[in-house]
């Protein structure tokens, strides 16, 4: 260590408090001595333990000393106590497991010859200096909604809050859409599909006052809508249906799936929502679907590669329910303070593992498992959710497979008794027909081979004696006939808690000191209690005194619909994070939220009824200049869908959605030779035509038609998407099978719904189908254009047309009709509108 | 068509480098009802545009030619003739204190004994370097090679090691070196991708697509991956029975739709999408032409030992190069079958062999081949695992050796590099790095600073704070610079 670099430190004053070392001074801390006190002694004298009385955990703890006084005198190595115990020349020697290294020691002795240097918080005279004052820890005010000169256009509070800003810089909003794309837009939002034809013709033709706020109750009130939140939710909750890492084997977790969709269907408060999936299985007497509800922190990656320590990973996913926990609801990113105090929020690394405390004692993987057995069970704790037939069934044929085995096992002892008698027998012939590594090992004599080199042999001399294949295959063949159970992963508390320590540095193998279950200092406490369990914190989540969950709650949803939320961090309300464009606002929100019972639906409803939301998306030029970003909202934002519901738009406007809800993941069309490690073997039928949300999962490789527009990785925690727009979405929507089905689909149904029409009232009606809206006459006749030209084409070499039809043809159907309305079909799919919710 | 100059610089290019179809009379219409205008056109920033780099750089791109699974460094690079001594003798106790190995409860425990390298020998070129007999073909190019011994990692488990190569982490999430790279320096090529990841081998590739993951920077920067199939990229191909010229129809409308929809809404995104469009049509002309390989002369394709059709690492060289060529910044070739643990299916008989044969011909004919067409000097070809293994074999059904993260070799070549050398020292057992300890964040820094970009500036802030490839550590290795 280059101890001399540090004798020329310049050193600031030292005395008193609110004193500032130099940088070089800190950072020498940081690197030589901050390690050295946490490794070496942390462990006693910490701010809990005291041994002696001594805490090395602050400056001001170590100068106040233990038992024996001050532990260190500034600029006095050679007086002070430390000094003279890691020395160990003394009666005390310090640390009892061992003397530090020359290194390690001259480091503390320059240390204090420095004057015991520690940095103060950081980034002076920002908000950062007295954290707790920032403005996201502030309890939730009822702020009084502000008054605005123009009184015409406020439908309800949001607005007067939007159009106060707007006053205030010399903004106007800009007017109401369209009804159709009004139509279009809240069906879209609401549910991920397009309203037909009709549904739109009943709207714009309702002249009654409050029309829209009925169109919305009635969307709102479709078992869809569940689908659609319940996938923004799944987003949050890092949902897929295999495991991760190299393994990445398949599990079964859609149950949980099922149970978000259900809960948002119902509008379970989200106070409850949350409960149920931090601790569902800690309430009293909790129903099935109550732990299902559990499966949120059972998405966690899990490792099953060869060789792993299954701690590690174990320690991995704990550290993902924190990280996941604090992004999901408060806004924080609490997994900062894993390796050290987080550098800018009032989170140390001790609360860091307190609050990990809280998910470190789920009856999950762990060191002990490193075993065949340990793999079978790696997906514990399950829950099983068959019918009682089901599981008796399963019982019986469980048994008569334990008789069996148990049999086969004999009979494997039989066998291993006579293996020397059968080696013996091996003509040259018989030895030639093993693999070259079989026939070395035979020439080691049999009490020196290893374990693996057993099993090698015993496998060629198991395989050829009759009798034990034929007991083989009969146990395989009950096996067949034993049922699946339903199942999914769910959280179970371990009957004692693992003890939590600080894990230095982030390792799971560096253990600082034990911590007990909390929450930053920096939030409001938990109830005063002996100690705290996952239930505790669960609630304390959602209790009326966090100021947080409420506002990253209310700020998401209004991320949704806006595409930036009134916070842009999203996952950052931290003192990193932007401040609020509209605080006041975002206040009202969270506060109101609160007032309804934290009823999600209320709130949907008061954000799609405002003037703000029904504002016409097309960009001003006048606007423009004066809140470029639109931040202020005086329109609408035009926002591309997500990757599922480019999908569902598709489907909806064919006509070929299959409307079922739930149920296992399904495989649609996929391009050919794209999976890694696992198959593909395309879903027939119905369920060819799912929802995009139902497409299964796949976290090593994950369907390319969901990654090209998008959709999360499902590795952590995903607030927002990005919406890219790239060549390879465009590829996507031109030439994929699925898509170009769609298209078929959507031509078929343009002729069957329209049989006498003319070709203009088919594009009219086709483009209804797909965009709520009729075209304009220029759009009308491009498309009319295309389509003639194709009729013509198809007409004269009706081949062709039966070539493009991905899909049979009903009986009857005019086929160069339909492979040029494909085309057409084709392009609409294709435009930027159909993609986009205007 | 005189308001044509109206237009934003997307549509001028649109108009003059496409097919203008059918749609021009219905366009004409609404160009002429004046709704089209500069002023609801605003200009669009394509985030693909070629960027600056921080410094004039050394290469314009790389070739990382990836192992995976793990090569030994003992069959392959690193001569050790001390272990051929020991080998068969127990481990040295002082060598094993405190060290981790992967499979150790199961196989391990008492059985840890040294192996004697399994190939033999030998020094080649100017340089001497040594090099197996494994690699012939790369030992013939040793002088154009900078062969470090001397890189550690952090990981010693498959998938998150090669995380850690490629994203700075062993953990998943962060994006890797390409997708830095191309939100670095933006694309030089119109109509394929910045970033282009090749595989081959029969084994599976452990990480899979997180490898060349955005992780949080845009998906734009996402490694695309060119398949063993008809389509290299995925839907690259029309769907049954569009010919290019019904394609050619069909774009034009939807060009003249989402014209027409600019026109209304002036939404910048829309044109964006316009260009994605157009850039779509050309990757459908440029991808099969790219994958062609029947171009090539007989002798280009016996120096790499190339079949045209086939799915092979010789073919995937030979595509990298033909990539470079084309602009592609970032090229990927993995290899698997590397595991060699000393099962039936693994092992460092004639598994090694068989691998061997696979790389060693199309890797040095890379180096050749772009040094005989001048490429060399401005590309950057990298060749090596994510881990080394053990000094000990391991008992098995026959020969291997297990995980060792300790020290583990791979060489460097081409521009801004200082060939001819060795880098590194290891002890004689080759447990451990004696001098010149290289780390994974050295590498990235290295291969950053040569594509003209300090790692410590190439940033994206996320979740509050500023991400860069290397995290926290990273220093350029001078030693390999020229």
């Amino acid at each position: 260590m280059a101890i001399v670099v540090w004798g020329v430190l310049p050193l600031v004053a030292q005395l008193g408090s609110g004193q500032q070392f130099s940088a070089d001074s800190v950072r020498f801390f940081e690197n030589d001595v901050r390690p050295v006190l946490l490794t070496k002694c942390a462990a006693c004298h910490n701010d809990e333990l005291r041994t002696g009385g001594l805490s090395i955990e602050s400056r001001e703890a170590i100068l106040a000393g233990g038992t024996r006084g001050e532990a260190a005198i500034p600029g006095s190595p050679d007086d002070s106590l430390l000094i003279h115990a890691i020395r160990r020349n003394g009666e005390l020697k310090m640390p009892p497991g061992g003397a530090l290294n020359p290194d390690e020691l001259a480091a503390l002795v320059r240390w204090v010859e420095l004057g015991l240097p520690w940095p103060t918080q950081p980034h002076s005279g920002s908000p950062a200096d007295e954290p707790s004052k920032h403005w996201s820890f502030q309890p939730v005010r009822r702020p009084r909604e502000p008054t605005v000169s123009d009184t015409s256009w406020a439908r309800n509070p949001i607005d007067r809050f939007i159009l106060a800003r707007h006053e205030k810089v010399g903004l106007t909003p800009s007017p109401e859409a369209e009804r159709a794309t009004l139509a279009r837009r809240v069906y879209i939002d609401l549910v991920g599909l397009l309203p037909t034809p009709e549904q739109v013709d009943t709207f714009v033709a309702d002249d009654r006052p409050d029309a829209y706020e009925l169109l919305v109750d009635e969307v709102l009130a479709s078992p869809h809508y569940g689908e659609r939140w319940g996938r923004h939710w799944l987003d949050i909750a890092r949902y897929a249906d295999s495991n991760g890492y190299n393994d990445d084997g398949p599990r079964k977790i859609w149950m949980y799936r099922e149970w978000v969709i259900d809960a948002l269907n119902r509008d379970l408060p989200f106070d409850q929502f949350v409960i149920e999936q931090i601790a569902g299985d800690l309430l009293p007497n909790p129903t099935k679907q109550q732990i299902v509800a559990t499966g949120f922190h059972r998405n966690t990656l899990l490792n099953l590669e060869g060789g792993v320590d299954f701690e590690q990973y174990r320690t991995e996913a704990v550290v993902d329910r924190v990280d996941t926990t604090g992004i999901a609801f408060l806004g924080l990113t609490l997994g900062c303070a894993r390796c050290h105090d987080h550098k800018f929020d009032p989170i140390s690394q001790r609360e860091f593992y307190r609050f990990f405390a809280f998910f470190n004692s789920i009856d999950e993987l762990s060191g002990e498992f490193n075993d065949k057995e340990g793999r079978e069970r790696a997906n514990e704790p399950v829950l099983e959710l068959g019918t009682p037939e089901q599981h008796a069934r399963r019982e019986g044929i469980q048994a008569q497979l334990k008789v069996m085995e148990q049999e086969l096992d004999r009979y494997k002892d039989q066998l291993i008794e006579k293996q020397s008698d059968w080696e013996a027998s091996l003509s040259d012939e018989a030895l030639q027909k093993l693999a070259p590594s079989q026939q070395a090992i035979l020439k080691i004599p049999m009490d020196e081979r290893h374990e693996v080199q057993h099993d090698v042999i015993r496998g060629a001399y198991f395989g050829q004696d009759f009798a034990y294949q034929e007991r083989r295959k009969a146990i395989a063949a009950v096996k067949k006939i034993e049922p699946e159970v339903p199942s999914t992963l769910v959280m179970r508390e371990l009957p004692q808690p693992r003890p939590t320590h600080v894990l230095l540095g982030g390792e799971f193998l560096n253990k600082g000191v034990e911590v007990t279950p909390g929450t930053p200092a920096a939030l409001p406490t938990l109830p005063q209690k002996e100690s705290h369990t996952r239930g505790d914190l669960a609630r304390w989540l959602v209790d009326e005194k966090n100021p947080l969950t409420p506002r990253v709650t209310m700020n998401r949803m209004w991320q949704r619909y806006f595409g930036r939320g009134i916070v842009e961090t999203e996952n950052d309300f931290g003192t990193q994070g932007s401040p609020p464009t509209h605080p006041e606002l975002l206040d009202w929100l969270a506060s109101e939220f609160i007032a309804q019972g934290w009823s999600l639906k209320a709130m949907h409803r008061l954000i799609v009824t405002s003037a703000t939301y029904r504002q016409s998306s097309a960009h001003r030029p006048d606007s423009k200049k004066l809140d470029p970003r639109n931040d202020l909202l005086s329109r609408q934002n035009r926002l591309r869908v997500e990757s599922e519901i480019v999908r569902d738009l598709a489907l909806s406007a064919s006509g070929m959605l299959t409307p079922e809800i739930g149920g296992p993941s399904v495989f649609p069309a996929q391009p050919p030779d794209y999976m890694i490690r696992r198959t593909w073997k395309e879903s027939e039928g119905p369920a060819r035509y799912r929802r995009g949300m139902y497409t299964y999962f796949w976290r090593l490789s994950p369907h390319p038609g969901l990654m090209v527009f998008d959709s999360p990785t499902a590795l952590t925690i995903t607030t927002k998407r990005d919406r890219s727009n790239t060549p390879l979405q465009a590829l996507t929507l031109l030439n994929d099978a699925g898509f170009h089905e769609f298209a078929q689909g959507l031509a078929q149904r343009i002729l069957t719904e329209s049989t006498d029409a003319s070709n203009s009232e088919r594009v009219n009606h086709a483009f209804r189908l797909c965009l709520a809206r009729p075209p304009t006459e220029p759009e009308k006749e491009r498309l009319e254009h295309l389509l003639a030209a194709q009729l013509d084409e198809f007409r004269t070499t009706p081949g062709a047309a039966k070539e493009i039809l991905p899909l049979p043809t009903p009986e009857n159907a005019d086929i160069p009709a339909t492979a040029a309305w494909t085309v057409v079909s084709g392009v609409l799919l294709n435009l930027d509108e159909f993609i986009t919710r205007e | 068509m005189q308001s044509i100059g109206l237009l934003d610089r997307t549509r001028r290019h649109f108009f003059s480098e496409c097919f203008v179809g059918l749609g021009n009379i219905a366009l004409g219409g609404l160009l002429s009802s004046g709704k089209l205008s500069a002023a609801n056109t605003p200009r669009v920033e394509n985030p693909l545009a070629p960027r600056a780099p921080h410094f004039p750089p050394k290469v314009k791109r790389v070739i990382y030619l990836f192992m995976a699974g793990a090569p030994s460094q003992f069959e392959t690079w690193l001569y050790r003739p001390k272990l051929s001594e020991y080998d068969g003798q127990p481990v040295p106790d002082s060598f094993l204190e405190g060290k981790r190995f992967a499979f150790m409860e199961r196989f391990m425990k008492d059985k840890l004994k040294l192996l004697g390298p399994r190939r033999k020998f030998q020094q080649h070129g100017e340089s001497g370097a040594w090099v197996s007999e494994v690699f012939p073909h790369m030992a013939s190019v040793a002088d154009d090679l900078a062969l470090v011994h001397s890189l550690t990692t952090e990981n010693f488990n498959h998938a998150p090691a090669k995380l850690f190569l490629n994203t700075g982490s062993t953990r998943f999430g962060r994006p890797s070196m390409g997708s830095w790279l191309s939100y670095g320096l933006g694309s030089e090529s119109h109509d394929l991708p910045a970033f282009v990841v090749l595989r081959s081998g029969e084994q599976s590739l452990m990480g899979g697509a997180n490898l060349w993951s955005s992780g949080f920077l845009p998906t734009t920067y996402q490694g695309v991956e060119f398949l063993r199939s008809a389509d290299p990229i995925p839907n690259l191909s029309t769907p049954k029975g569009i010919s290019m010229e019904r394609q050619t129809a069909r774009l034009d409308a939807v060009r003249d739709l989402n014209l027409a929809r600019l026109t209304e809404v002036g939404d910048p995104e829309i044109s964006t999408r316009i260009s994605s469009y157009e850039m779509a049509f050309r990757m459908q002309t440029s991808g099969p032409e790219l994958m062609d390989l029947s171009s090539e002369t007989q002798a280009t394709l016996d120096l790499y030992g190339a079949t045209p059709g086939k799915q092979s690492f010789a073919n995937n060289c030979l595509l990298a190069r033909r990539m470079v060529e084309r602009g592609v910044r970032f090229v990927q070739c993995y290899q698997t079958g590397w595991d060699h643990h000393g099962n039936r299916q693994n092992n460092l008989n004639e598994k090694l062999d068989e691998v061997a044969l696979d790389v060693d011909r199309p890797a040095a004919a890379l180096i050749k081949d772009l040094k005989q067409r001048g490429l060399l000097d401005e590309t950057l070809v990298l060749f090596g695992g994510e881990f080394g293994r053990t000094p000990m074999g391991e008992v098995r059904e026959s020969v291997g050796r297990n995980h060792h993260i300790d020290n583990f070799p791979m060489w460097f070549a081409g521009g801004g590099i200082k060939a001819g050398q060795t880098i590194g020292e290891v002890d004689e057992l080759g447990f451990f790095i004696t001098k010149d300890k290289v780390e994974v964040h050295d590498v990235q820094a290295t291969i950053l600073h040569l594509l003209g970009l300090d790692h410590k500036k190439l940033t994206f802030r996320y979740q509050g704070r500023d991400f860069r490839l290397t995290d926290v550590g990273g220093h350029v290795v001078e030693k390999l610079l020229a």
